[in-house]
């Protein structure tokens, strides 16, 4: 900017100079030419008049700065008082001198050979016919301009040093309201009105890029919400491991504290496993890996991200698969479980028939030989049956119709099923309470109660008492179920629910039961919403509640 | 120039990471060899103890590099030398998570390992050499005391691992086991006290001072 008009002002400085310095040198020179004409004539006219009264002595006496000469008619020169006028040659010829003999006056003007000089001429006519003619030089501009050379570099350079300051200054006193001018808030800015266009148009791109930036910032929430809001844990990398984004979800199944910005990824967590996986991914190899922390099993699944074929970073997605893992490793126990179950009566029932077919068993005994066959597969019976029982309630089968139930009646219903097992264990079994309803599937319910009271039967003292109350609650209500049984250790209360789960496993066989009771319990009441509380003293007994919800 | 520097302290940072990785890895599975007679761990705690050795090297090598040819002022020159001592303490903590791995191998029996808190011992150290590595990780200086204050409760529970096996062998126990056990109660004090000096070279390079500075 500066220079730009440091060039204008110099362009206009100069030619300002330039164009005066021609005009004055061409008025002047003008004028003084023909000063030096007049001068020259009435000199002329004088040493005409001095040559015809005296002749050549005056022009020998004379003393004169410009040049005479005395031309005789015919053109030969006479004299002349700076050169030898027998060298010169004629004058015959020159214009003024023609002109003066024609007339009485005559002038010219003539350049030299160099065109340094210009030479004025005046002739006059004598009276006998010879002409007296004056010369007197003058120098031309270009050597006047020579002679001026340095008064006019001088003033050009003074010229050259304001045209600077004052471009400086004077860009200087422009740039600063532009300076001075706030981006952000364009319009409230006073200043030139030749900016106002670029002001609306700042205005506007800023408008559009604040509209830009929400729009991006709102993206960028509905991201994070979005992986916010996953179970699993979400952690993208770039690809020299850096963390770019993550959900809180990463955090908690790494168990780490939020990572600084741009942190490594091994800030998270830095297993061994972890690290393997990140390497392994970082160096374009899709992979997956389990972490073991603390109890909770948590599944990596790294993936690389390519462009162009380099990878510029992997997104590691966490999954807790801790219950999968635990019920995957139940289904693998139930599966060996129920086949130890089926086995067991059914190599009692083969034994016994083939002792049978062997013809072994005397005929006295073959009753008792039958009993045993028929006890063993009434258990086998008793057994499928739950497992059918508890695959239906796994499946959760949404067809079995529910139906409002009275529960007092159900518990009353059971206490008559359950009447001869009572009393061959020499059990008192009351039921007592008032009646409340349960949406829910009758057969089930009643499988759940039987169970809690087959339960409470089975593992009594001779003479123990079982008590089985009902009592609303809100909509809902709590069927318990007291015994004053053997009780169960407290470390076994949590794992009798699971399935063939057995507190004394060496007896579990003159007990009978399926050690699948409790778990049919279990899943039945998560059928219905209903929680399950289990109390129990070792030596005192056991208390069951089925709490139904009163909503 | 400026950048590749940056990038050479984020590596060393990483290979500090992965470290602390390794001696937290040893530990664990010392323990375990000692705890459970898992003799399998007991291996992995020693093959740890040398990729930690190898590490020490590798780091070493890189501080000196950076030390050398960039020439780290301020906080980045503290960052180097906090990592130069850090390792060092890495390092012996390796190196008794090996031995303990060693004795528990030449044990004659567990049983008595069960009855004096040593899991508890092993646990809080463990938990020691985590907060520190964590702290360095994170940059935590109120996780860096934590540290220093965990390291009471190790110390307390040696004088009382200590004491048990006094007892223990006054009841006419085993001698050598005992004794065994009281040099691994010693490993594990001496992990703490390792911890302890990671937290200080984190506080360190974090603030700039340090215990023995002042």
């Amino acid at each position: 900017m500066t220079a730009k008009i440091f060039r204008n002002s110099m362009v206009v400085g100069l030619s300002v100079f330039l164009l005066s310095v021609a005009l004055f040198m061409g008025v002047l020179y003008q004028y003084f030419g023909t000063q030096l004409t007049q001068e020259l004539q009435s000199e002329a006219v004088l040493v005409a008049r001095g040559v015809e009264s005296m002749g050549m002595d005056y022009l020998e006496n004379l003393n004169l700065s410009n040049r005479v000469t005395w031309v005789d008619t015919d053109g030969t020169v006479l004299y002349d008082n700076q050169a030898d006028p027998a060298t010169m040659e004629n004058h015959g010829d020159r214009v003024e001198i023609q002109e003066a003999m024609w007339g009485s006056q005559g002038s010219a003007v003539r350049y030299s050979e160099t065109l340094s000089e210009k030479t004025f001429y005046v002739a006059c006519r004598l009276s006998d016919g010879s002409v007296i003619r004056m010369a007197s030089a003058q120098y031309t501009i270009v050597v006047l301009l020579l002679s001026m050379a340095q008064p006019l570099l001088i003033i050009l350079v003074v010229t050259l040093i304001l045209a600077a300051v004052l471009a400086n200054r004077l860009s200087k006193r422009m740039i600063k309201p532009i300076l001075e001018l706030d981006l952000e808030h364009p319009e409230e800015c006073n200043t030139y009105d030749e900016l106002a266009p670029f002001l609306t148009r700042i205005r506007r791109q800023n408008d559009t890029i604040k509209g830009q930036m929400n729009l991006l910032r709102q993206r960028q929430e509905e991201f994070a919400a979005l992986t916010e809001n996953m179970s699993e844990g979400f952690v993208l990398l770039d690809q020299r491991g850096h963390i770019l984004s993550y959900n809180s979800g990463a955090l908690r199944l790494l168990g780490a504290a939020i990572p600084a910005p741009e942190a490594n990824v091994l800030a998270l967590d830095r297993t061994d496993a972890f690290r393997h996986s990140v390497e392994q991914v970082l160096a374009g190899c899709r992979n997956q890996g389990r972490l073991d922390r603390s109890g909770r099993c948590v599944q990596i699944l790294a993936d690389p991200v390519f462009r162009d074929k380099d990878v510029v970073g992997a997104v590691l997605v966490l999954v807790d698969i801790t219950e999968r893992e635990q019920g995957e490793k139940m289904r693998r126990e139930f599966t060996a479980n129920v086949s130890h179950e089926l086995k067991t009566p059914l190599t009692a029932i083969s034994g016994m028939a083939e002792i049978m077919k062997n013809g072994m068993v005397k005929p006295e005994d073959v009753t008792g030989f039958a009993s045993d066959i028929y006890k063993e597969s009434q258990r086998l019976i008793a057994l499928v049956e739950d497992i059918i029982h508890l695959s239906r309630l796994d499946e959760g089968e949404d067809d079995l119709k529910r139906e409002p139930t009275d529960m007092l009646e159900l518990a009353k219903k059971v206490a008559g099923r359950i009447d001869p097992l009572t009393k061959q264990a020499g059990v008192s079994l009351a039921v007592a309470g008032a009646p409340f309803i349960v949406q829910g599937i009758s057969s089930v319910l009643e499988e759940m109660v039987y169970n809690l009271c087959d339960n409470a039967v089975k593992y009594n003292h001779a003479g123990g008492t079982v008590a089985v109350s009902v009592s609303p609650k809100g909509k809902g209500g709590v069927v318990e179920v007291t015994d004053t049984g053997i009780g169960i250790p407290i470390q076994d209360q949590q794992r009798v629910f699971e399935r063939f789960y057995r507190v004394d496993k060496s007896h579990s066989k003159e007990i009978g039961g399926t050690g699948l009771g409790l778990s049919i319990v279990k899943h039945g009441a998560a059928l219905h919403d209903a929680q399950v509380e289990l109390e129990s003293t070792p030596g005192q007994g056991t208390t069951v509640r089925l709490i139904f919800p009163e909503e | 120039m400026r950048n590749s520097f940056n990038e050479q302290l984020e590596q060393l940072n990483v290979e500090l990471i992965k470290m602390g990785a390794l001696c937290e890895e040893a530990i664990s599975a010392a323990t375990k060899a000692l705890l459970e007679r898992d003799l399998q761990l007991g291996e992995r705690a020693r093959v740890l103890e040398q990729e930690i050795d190898h590490k020490e090297r590798d780091i070493e090598t890189q501080c000196m590099k950076l030390l050398l040819r960039q020439q780290p002022v301020a906080g980045d020159l503290r960052a180097v030398s906090a990592a130069l001592r850090m390792i060092s303490d890495m390092e012996r903590i390796g190196d008794q998570a090996s031995d303990i791995a060693e004795i528990a191998r030449d044990m004659e029996e567990s049983r008595l390992s069960r009855t004096v808190p040593m899991a508890e011992m092993a646990r809080a150290a463990i938990r020691m050499v985590t907060d520190s590595v964590d702290a360095f990780v994170r940059g935590d200086l109120a996780l860096a005391h934590d540290v220093l204050r965990e390291d009471d409760q190790v110390d307390q529970l040696f004088l009382q691992v200590r004491e048990e096996l006094i007892a223990l062998i006054a009841a006419g126990e085993n001698g050598s086991v005992c004794l065994d056990l009281l040099m691994v109660a010693k490993y594990f004090e001496r992990i703490g006290d390792h911890a302890v000096n990671i937290a200080e070279w984190v506080e360190y390079s974090l603030t700039g001072a340090h215990k023995s500075v002042e």
